[in-house]
């Protein structure tokens, strides 16, 4: 499952750098696409602004087929207070360029599973694959608005996988 | 409206004074969990595969004291941080960030008398426009790591 969810972060994140090269975040010295896996990154006790933050919630595992068909749900948060030139007035905007790059960002919906713990990283046998995107209903919180996403991502489970 | 434009001084008295009552209540030294510089840029980094090797940056003088709230089952203590704006001041140019909000905002955590810490707000008090002491909210680590003094 940990490589399912390597990939599907490798890949949102490459797929952002066509996107929108520009989303870029500063975090532990380096800059780099705007997009994060929460729980590899320190506990912070407020998400940041203006990038994709991914929080892995659920897992089932259909043992019914030959191979065992691993779902994750993925919750994909962002928030934004706009920008300084505009005073946060643009935040609707720039949260509405957030949620079309995050559409683009997921299709095509699957690519081929990685194993990253490898160096170079090794390509695996089969390929991931996700749901279409629920988008929640956008949040306000004083400056800041923002909205969850959720995608199922599906994977099958190779021999030997962690 | 208009500017004030009455002639100020700026002497410094407040950090003195900061660092003084910091000191004579019981001050000292926290150590802010900072990334090294430059930092690990790779996939294998931003996928918690790497150490992240943090690397212990003092502050001193600072005073840590246990917040007065209700305690609720299962939720950690929650700690107040008393930084010298002085010391603040000498880490973000030993750092060379843009501001102390930058300082803390890397930090991936503070380190007091061996207990991990994490950083929930900051908040400032200033004098003539100079900060001299920050308040920090920490919340106890519920990792129950023992760190050691300095990392």
């Amino acid at each position: 499952m940990q490589n399912a969810k390597d990939t599907f972060y490798i890949t949102l994140r490459d797929r952002l750098t066509a996107v929108n090269p520009e989303r870029t975040m500063t975090l532990r010295g380096v800059v780099r696409p705007g997009i994060l896996v929460e729980e590899a990154e320190a506990p912070a006790a407020q998400l940041p602004l203006d990038a994709f933050v991914l929080r892995w919630t659920k897992l089932t595992a259909d043992a019914q087929m030959p191979s065992a068909l691993a779902s994750m749900t993925c919750e994909i948060h962002y928030a934004t207070a706009g920008t300084r030139d505009n005073l946060g007035l643009d935040r609707g905007r720039a949260l509405e360029a957030m949620d079309d790059e995050l559409l683009r960002m997921l299709c095509p919906a699957s690519t081929v599973k990685m194993n990253y713990t490898q160096t170079p990283a090794a390509q695996m046998s089969t390929s991931i694959f996700w749901s279409q995107a629920v988008f929640a209903a956008e949040a306000t919180t004083r400056e800041r608005v923002g909205r969850v996403v959720t995608v199922e991502v599906f994977a099958f489970q190779e021999q030997g996988e962690l | 409206m208009s500017a004030d434009l009455s002639t100020q001084s700026p002497d410094g008295h407040a950090f003195r004074l900061a660092d003084a009552l910091l000191r004579a209540s019981g001050g000292t030294t926290a150590y802010l969990q900072m990334p090294t510089a430059p930092g690990d840029a790779g996939d294998t980094g931003q996928l918690g595969l790497d150490a992240p090797n943090f690397q212990p940056l003092p502050l001193s003088p600072v005073i840590l004291r246990r917040m007065r709230r209700v305690m609720t089952e299962g939720q950690p203590q929650e700690y107040e941080l008393l930084v010298s704006g002085s010391a603040v001041s000498a880490a973000v140019g030993a750092m060379q960030v843009a501001s102390a909000d930058l300082l803390f905002q890397m930090a991936a955590g503070v380190v007091v008398a061996g207990e991990l810490f994490l950083i929930e707000s900051v908040a400032l008090s200033e004098a003539m426009g100079a900060v001299y002491v920050y308040r920090l909210l920490l919340r106890e680590s519920g990792s129950g790591w023992q760190m050691q003094a300095g990392n």
